[in-house]
């Protein structure tokens, strides 16, 4: 791709698009928005191809793009994020009753309302480590801070998180 | 282990980062600590419960129009490569192309009278007539030769005596010239790109109007100029100028048949941008066709099916 290669772009958005745009869609909760930025990252990257260096892997370099395109795009926004559930794609029934994916349905809103009221730096280190299982230095290179820095992020974020269905989310309440 | 270093290991342990001996000694204070195993066991369900967001799925069409506007990024990048070159560099290469076009022109057309011929000695034929040679005459091409069994011999060359021609764009004969230099005279392909560079630094909308004959040139070096960068510089240079039925159909014939993407993609820009001014049937179906055309590059497809997007039927 730095050689301007059109299939080597083509690979790369293959093999990375998707994991991005799971990043995106729970930075932004907003799955049109994260459409968007997703492929905005990829146009980003084609442009400054040239300043990958190797020195981290390709996933990270992207995620820290994607990154900071989400705060770019919530800083011009100004708005705070909202859930719009309908959008997401309903995954398939198999034969289950229309109560069971309703609850699914109320579990992922509830779990996408929890992540919408953390910070956006607790929200950022949160879903690198539990979505996509990136160790504490990746996250802290994709990020820009310290590996302490993460920790004490993702911890402040459980923390939220506990407070949060401790007062009694029915969502949660009905999937404990 | 001590409770206040509940947090740090348990966020260790929810990201899977514990190691194997600061996990023994978590699992041994919390066995015996209530408060902590509290703690530990509410954390524990709420890093489950965030896995009942199970991870979206890509749309086939925000897979689609992601490599579209990869392609489109990645032309778009390949164009910027066309730039013309600065322009006093570009001034003197253009002043070369029209002294040594000068030349070739005058000098078929000017002859001056032979010199007179040397009186041929008895009994043997007169020489072959010599070309008037000015005092700045260059011999080019030389070549020896017998001819026959009679012990004459020929010497062949080409003779370019320098002239300058200065004018106005608009001058008639200045137009001529240059139109001259694009059909025929230019001999290799930087000769002929430098020659259109003139032209379209001189002519076109807001400038000079481009006479009949200079477009015609430059329509016939878009169709049939063996150099692929010279037919593209034909089309940046022929984009600038109105459009006519002349040159939108040069256009049409660039887009279906030559063989070079960067040239088909110089056709759309300029159909497409007329198009929206004016809409064109021909326009619009062959840009359609490329849209769909399974044959073509990527790249050209990707861009007739965007020119087309931001049209208005």
């Amino acid at each position: 791709m730095r050689r301007g290669d059109p299939e080597g772009a083509a690979a790369l958005f293959e093999r990375y698009a998707p994991a991005l745009l799971r990043f995106t869609d729970r930075l932004l909760s907003d799955r049109g928005l994260a459409e968007e930025v997703t492929q905005e990252v990829f146009v980003k990257v084609i442009a400054r191809a040239h300043q990958y260096d190797g020195r981290a892997e390709v996933a990270s370099w992207l995620f820290a793009i994607a990154a900071n395109a989400c705060r770019d795009r919530r800083r011009k926004d100004r708005r705070a994020p909202v859930v719009p559930i309908d959008a997401f794609p309903e995954p398939a029934a198999r034969g289950d009753g229309v109560e069971r994916v309703l609850i699914e349905k109320e579990k992922r809103e509830a779990v996408r309302r929890a992540l919408a009221e953390l910070s956006e730096e607790q929200r950022e280190a949160l879903v690198l480590a539990r979505y996509h299982g990136l160790p504490y230095a990746e996250i802290a290179r994709v990020l820009g801070i310290s590996v302490g820095a993460v920790k004490t992020r993702i911890f402040r974020a459980v923390e939220t998180l506990k407070a949060r269905f401790s007062e009694g989310d029915a969502s949660w309440n009905a999937a404990n | 282990m001590e409770c206040r270093e509940l947090n740090e290991r348990a966020v260790d342990r929810l990201t899977g980062q514990i190691s194997p001996e600061a996990g023994r000694e978590l699992e041994a204070h919390v066995a015996a600590c209530a408060a902590c195993r509290a703690e530990l066991d509410a954390a524990e369900r709420a890093w489950e419960f965030l896995g009942e967001d199970p991870d979206p799925e890509g749309t086939p069409e925000f897979r689609r129009r992601g490599l579209e506007l990869l392609e489109e990024e990645m032309l778009r990048l390949r164009v910027r490569r066309f730039r013309p070159k600065p322009r006093l560099r570009w001034a003197a290469q253009a002043a070369a192309v029209l002294l040594a076009a000068g030349a070739g022109y005058f000098a078929a057309s000017r002859r001056a009278p032979a010199p007179p011929a040397p009186a041929p000695s008895a009994g043997a034929p007169a020489a072959s007539p010599m070309p008037a040679l000015g005092s700045d005459a260059r011999l080019s091409n030389l070549s020896y030769q017998s001819v026959g069994a009679s012990g004459r011999i020929g010497i062949g060359f080409d003779v370019t005596t320098r002239h300058t021609v200065e004018g106005s764009p608009a001058d008639p004969e200045v137009a001529r010239l240059l139109a001259y230099v694009l059909s025929r005279s230019a001999e290799n392909a930087g000769e002929r790109s430098r020659a259109i560079e003139l032209v379209q630094q001189h002519y076109g909308a807001g400038v000079t109007p481009a006479s009949p004959d200079i477009v015609a040139a430059l329509t016939n070096t878009l169709r049939k100029d063996p150099n692929p960068g010279v037919r593209k510089k034909a089309a940046d240079a022929l984009s600038g100028m109105p459009m006519t039925p002349e040159i939108r159909s040069a256009f049409l014939d660039a887009l279906r048949n030559d063989r070079n993407p960067a040239v088909r993609l110089a056709a759309i820009e300029t159909l497409a941008a007329a198009a929206k001014e004016s809409p064109d049937p021909r326009t619009i179906q062959s840009l359609r066709e490329k849209a769909v055309d399974p044959s073509e590059n990527g790249f050209v497809r990707a861009r007739a099916a965007s020119a087309l997007k931001t049209m208005e039927f």
